[in-house]
């Protein structure tokens, strides 16, 4: 009797061993996996296309200059494995379910975006597995009481703080602000922050309206927003709707002081589309080329530095993807959300998610894309952003001003 | 102020409902000769919008004599997609056909994404504009809108005054009175679908120079509602009765966003959405057939 209850105590351990290797000890491990639903096709291909190559850049360096994740004086290789969720809520639940359940993976990356983010999370939360948030920047995820997510992307809320603030220093009069953006989680969460922090600086809301995804014209809503006569218009949502804003703004001859459109404005894409009408356009970016993070400010910062620097990222990144393209900042942060993990499980000793979501709470350092820290439900405070400015043709960082790379152009050039 | 806003918001929602009907023909066309729903319909209007784009950008020529170039590989699409796919499932149940313009639509997003990218592209073509003081219209859209209705009416007088077009109106009337007639009902097939697919692809050239940015593989889609939205109020299988209902579109999307916009606490962008579906529930609900008769 006690030797079949034995065998059956054994049988349900192994079950649950094989079935969440994150239980396995250490010296079991013989490499440990990140599982990522991600975005190959539908409206945010490009963002995961980008995020990929940053994971296998990061992976990379990982396994060949860090050595691989060291736990217990063992090397461990870090390996990556991704599906294509198609940019669809559903596909995302069922593969971090079969990542999970049958591919076995360790820890899961959360797709880009925050809609599809916050629909992965109750299938992490379901099997205590750590869910690394690259791009779901959405304050709205973090209020819900989720244990195991960890954001490396900045919160929403955060996103057009320093752009206010500079019109403030370049502007103490500027007064009427418009906010015109896409009915996204994303779009709604970085809108209500701007205006918490508008009213807060002295501004005065004249318009905020959003548009829906996938929208084909925007006349009717810059026509009212027109009508409300704003200085300064804040907007966008992601992609081509962030286009489509600026060109329909010039075709209306609506001209402001400053327009800043979140996602879009910061990708090269933007400036090739829009040519001369991008003349001037902002948008707040998490991670520019030219950003001058290294461990030497580390250093100064009294903060440890993981990582590669930036030009050997950029080298990597460009190895992963085959292409001779300078990544853009959803690139990096997935990278930084990967140095995270090997921190914090190194940190923990273990792939206990448990004990690794501990480390994360403790964990506090610097790469190539900035600072890192989370709070305690996992949101990320660390991290500053930066403001870019269409000039010539180029991306320049001009805010904030110990980071910039060219003075603001404000106001800025008119649509004819 | 509310007045100009509306007069502004109508003119607009004219010019960009013309082009909507001419995205719109194709799929009428198809359904009414062949009764097959075209789910990849937006997949084509995107291929037209990339062979404005790499016109441009590649050749310097100009979006408008993009036109024949597109026409062209639209049929020769149609003609692939008959043949290969669409050709062998007429007989069968109508689902079978449904899911195969939509695999054709899918195969043509992922052949435009490794040709491409799913970068979300635009090109700049200043034509300069007309400012009209309560709105602004660029020619360019002007120019979009000519396009759409000359099209309109070119198909019109094919239909009803060359012998191909009668033949192809014989077929939607009877295809076994056409059969008797003497015309050959498997080549209007294969030539309805290849001018449909031609005129959808033709309408992805004229909605870029209505909205030239955001070309990416997967742009088709908002299109396609749009469309079922647009035959349905223009008559089902009615190609040109097509382009009077993108008008009666944008003239709803664009006019009933100025009036949901004085009701405080709305939004009224998603309420156009909402009031051009329930107007789709309504008329489909009362005249099945679509506003104006197929013929």
């Amino acid at each position: 009797m006690k030797t079949n209850r034995l065998s059956i105590g054994l049988l349900i351990l192994t079950a649950l061993l094989c079935g969440f290797p994150s239980l396995l000890p250490a010296a079991a491990l013989k490499r440990i996996v990140i599982g990522h639903p991600e975005a190959l096709s539908g409206q945010y291909a490009k963002a995961g296309e980008q995020a990929i190559g940053g994971i296998q850049a990061a992976v990379e360096w990982v396994n060949t200059v860090h050595g691989g994740v060291r736990i217990e004086g063992r090397q461990i290789p870090l390996d990556y494995k991704f599906y294509d969720c198609e940019s669809r809520k559903e596909s995302v639940t069922s593969l971090l379910e079969r990542l999970i359940t049958s591919d076995k993976v360790h820890f899961t990356m959360a797709p880009y975006s925050s809609g599809l983010t916050l629909a992965g999370a109750p299938v992490t939360e379901k099997y205590g597995m750590i869910y690394l948030n690259h791009g779901g920047a959405s304050d709205k995820i973090f209020e819900q009481g989720f244990e195991y997510i960890v954001q490396t992307i900045g919160p929403g809320s955060q996103y057009h703080a320093g752009t206010l603030e500079m019109i403030r220093h370049l502007d103490p009069k500027a007064k009427r602000l418009a906010l015109a953006y896409e009915d996204s989680e994303f779009a709604r969460s970085v809108m209500d922050g701007a205006e918490a922090k508008a009213k807060q600086l002295g501004f005065q809301i004249v318009f905020k309206r959003t548009y829906p995804q996938a929208v084909a014209d925007l006349t009717p809503l810059l026509s009212d927003l027109k009508a409300s006569n704003p200085e300064i218009v804040l907007g966008g949502g992601h992609f081509q709707d962030g286009q489509l804003l600026n060109k329909q703004l010039a075709d209306l001859k609506i001209n402001v002081k400053l327009l800043s459109l979140i996602a879009a404005a910061t990708l090269p894409a933007f400036g090739n589309a829009l040519g001369p009408l991008a003349e001037g356009v902002m948008g707040p970016s998490h991670w520019e080329y030219g950003v001058t993070f290294s461990p030497e400010a580390a250093q100064k910062n009294e903060l440890p530095w993981i990582g590669p620097e930036q030009d050997e990222f950029v080298n990597l990144f460009k190895k992963a993807t085959g292409q001779e393209l300078i990544p853009d900042y959803h690139a990096a942060e997935a990278a930084a959300a990967v140095l995270a993990l090997v921190a914090a499980v190194e940190k923990a000793g273990s792939v206990d998610s448990d004990l690794v979501r501990k480390a994360f709470g403790e964990l506090e350092f610097m790469s190539f894309y900035g600072t890192w820290k989370i709070d305690a439900t996992g949101k990320q405070v660390g991290h500053d952003m930066v403001d870019v400015q269409w000039q010539q043709g180029e991306r320049k960082i001009v805010w904030p001003l110990a980071t910039k790379t060219a003075d603001v152009v404000y106001p800025k050039p008119r649509f004819k | 102020m509310i007045f100009e806003q509306l007069s502004g918001n109508l003119l607009q929602g004219v010019i960009l409902g013309g082009v909507y009907g001419m995205a719109t023909m194709g799929l009428s066309l198809i359904f009414g000769v062949l009764k097959v729903v075209n789910v990849g319909h937006g997949a084509f209007i995107m291929v037209g919008a990339y062979v404005a784009l790499t016109l441009f950008q590649t050749f310097g020529v100009a979006p408008p004599l993009a036109v024949p170039a597109a026409m062209v590989i639209g049929m020769a699409l149609g003609m692939v997609f008959y043949y290969s796919a669409i050709r062998k499932l007429l007989k069968g149940p109508e689902l079978a056909s449904l899911l195969a313009t939509f695999s054709c639509g899918v195969i043509l997003e992922e052949v435009c994404k490794q040709l491409f990218t799913s970068e979300a592209r635009g090109y700049n073509w200043e034509l300069g504009k007309l400012d009209l003081g309560f709105t602004v219209l660029p020619h360019a859209k002007l120019l979009a809108f000519g396009g759409s209705a000359l099209i309109g009416i070119l198909l019109y007088l094919w239909f009803h005054k060359t012998r191909a077009g009668m033949a192809m109106r014989c077929v939607v009337e009877s295809d076994e009175g056409a059969r008797v007639c003497g015309i050959d009902v498997d080549w209007e097939y294969a030539l309805s679908f290849s001018i449909g697919i031609g005129l959808t692809v033709v309408s992805g050239v004229l909605l870029t120079m209505f909205i030239p940015v955001g070309i990416n593989p997967y742009m088709g889609g908002s299109y396609t509602l749009k469309a079922f939205v647009i035959a349905v109020l223009g008559g089902l299988a009615s190609p040109y009765g097509a382009f009077f209902g993108g008008l009666v579109f944008g003239l709803i999307e664009n006019g009933s966003y100025t009036l949901f916009a004085q009701i405080p606490g709305l939004e009224p962008f998603a309420m156009t959405r909402f009031f051009s579906f329930a107007m789709l529930l309504v008329i489909l609900l009362l005249r099945p057939t679509g506003l104006l008769k197929a013929k």
